[in-house]
């Protein structure tokens, strides 16, 4: 288990691409991006969560937690794009764009990428689907149920995921039908 | 902000890509206003297909997401297109400005972005409730986006983008990506992914797509907003589950 701080290290640096971290390249990514401002907060909701075991920080939490309702309410109202704290996101995640994002239940890997329109698990399912690392997420697909995503797989856009994906594998279509075994999405991969 | 190069796939609106050719690019900021208020026109026929009075007219075109967002993206293609990027004088920055700000707006409002380079011919509809990622090469006139559609390169597959045709009726939740054509009067039903060149008056659907009627007027549907009439006439049976 890593520490929020190299979690948003590698959050930082997958938007940054090949760049070297420094405050200014930060701060213009913060303003250029607003999938990585709806990953930030999704992370200091999940600080906030942590910080429920460490007595030394329940004066803040009441403050920080209203704090976190309200920046999770303007990214929404905003951007659309929510992510509930029901999901465990990677370190090093990438959220493409915008708008129609819904992330709920379910767990996901490192450095995956994902783009808008997306649904990956339902609000009011517990048993959501588990992604791998480096999975990338086409436009408008759905990921809905308790499925399973391999390592380095690749979503189309637009596929409806609802059995089991294999690793390395290209999936596509409604329903998703595996259309290459062996996919290498590296190349594909937008930053970092 | 991110209009440059960004790299999108099938949702990303493609790096810079060639430049229109020049009977393409639409001239200087004198025809803006007639571009704007050519979409307004279509945009009152399309909400009030038996007529409005000018007021009415005019209030549905104020509250109208749509339009906001291509205004703004007319404006930031003449300044991307046609304005030395470095140059400082304060023209230029209040035009920066303006730009900034109604894009933002559209992207509060609509959830919606549209590459800088796209060609968009005056007399297009985009849908109100957005969520709108767009960036072909061109959109022809008449043409009808609705809401949640998806039009841009291919992930991994070079920097260009789609070219839709005029009079195309596009549904909502579609995704069209690559290097493909979409013919005149096309039509393409919703929830479609498409991936393949379209000849003219065709009907797509499905995904992945295919062609199911050819030859089919869409000039009923375009007559107004209602998607209704799509989803009944071309209704398709449920693509068989794999084993």
């Amino acid at each position: 288990m890593r520490s929020s701080r190299h979690v948003v290290r590698a959050d930082f640096e997958r938007y940054l691409g090949g760049d070297a971290l420094s405050l200014r390249r930060a701060c213009s990514a913060v303003l250029r991006y607003p999938g990585l401002q709806a990953l930030l907060v999704y992370r200091f909701g999940r600080m906030l969560i942590a910080g429920k075991g460490r007595p030394w920080c329940w004066p803040l939490l009441p403050l920080a937690a209203l704090l976190y309702l309200l920046a999770a309410a303007i990214v929404r109202a905003c951007y659309g794009i929510r992510l509930f704290q029901s999901a465990q996101i990677g370190a090093g995640c990438s959220i493409l764009h915008f708008g129609g994002i819904e992330i709920a239940n379910c767990r996901l890997g490192d450095d995956c990428s994902i783009a808008q329109g997306t649904r990956i698990g339902s609000r009011s399912d517990a048993r959501g689907p588990t992604v791998g690392d480096r999975v990338w997420i086409g436009a408008q697909a759905r990921l809905l149920g308790p499925v399973s995503i391999g390592d380095g797989a690749t979503i189309g856009p637009g596929s409806r995921v609802i059995s089991a994906v294999p690793k390395r594998a290209l999936v596509l279509g409604n329903p998703a039908r595996i259309v290459f075994p062996g996919f290498d999405n590296s190349p594909i991969q937008p930053r970092g | 902000m991110s209009q440059t190069g960004s790299t999108t796939l099938a949702g990303n609106l493609g790096p810079a890509s060639p430049l229109p050719s020049p009977k393409l690019q639409n001239a200087g900021l004198g025809a803006l206003p007639r571009q704007i208020r050519a979409d307004c026109r279509f945009y009152v026929a399309l909400r009030h297909p038996s007529g409005c009075g000018a007021l009415r007219g005019l209030l549905t075109c104020l509250c109208s997401r749509g339009l906001l967002v291509l205004a703004a993206h007319r404006l930031s293609h003449y300044y991307y297109v046609s304005r030395p990027r470095r140059s400082r004088t304060p023209s230029t920055i209040a035009l920066r400005l303006l730009i900034l700000v109604g894009r933002t707006l559209a992207i509060v409002l609509a959830k919606s972005d549209i590459y800088h380079a796209t060609v968009i011919d005056e007399g297009v509809h985009l849908s109100d409730d957005g969520q709108l990622m767009i960036g072909p090469q061109r959109i022809g006139r008449g043409t009808i986006i609705h809401d949640r559609v998806t039009i841009g390169v291919k992930a991994g597959g070079g920097v260009i983008t789609p070219s839709v045709g005029e009079n195309v009726w596009i549904g909502s939740d579609c995704v069209i990506y690559g290097d493909i054509t979409i013919g005149d009067g096309a039509t393409i039903l919703p929830e479609t992914v498409l991936s393949m060149n379209v000849p003219a008056r065709a009907v797509v659907a499905g995904n992945p797509a295919r062609i199911i009627a050819r030859e089919f007027d869409n000039a009923s549907l375009r007559h107004s907003l209602a998607t209704a009439v799509a989803e009944t006439q071309f209704r398709q049976p449920c693509a068989p589950p794999v084993t």
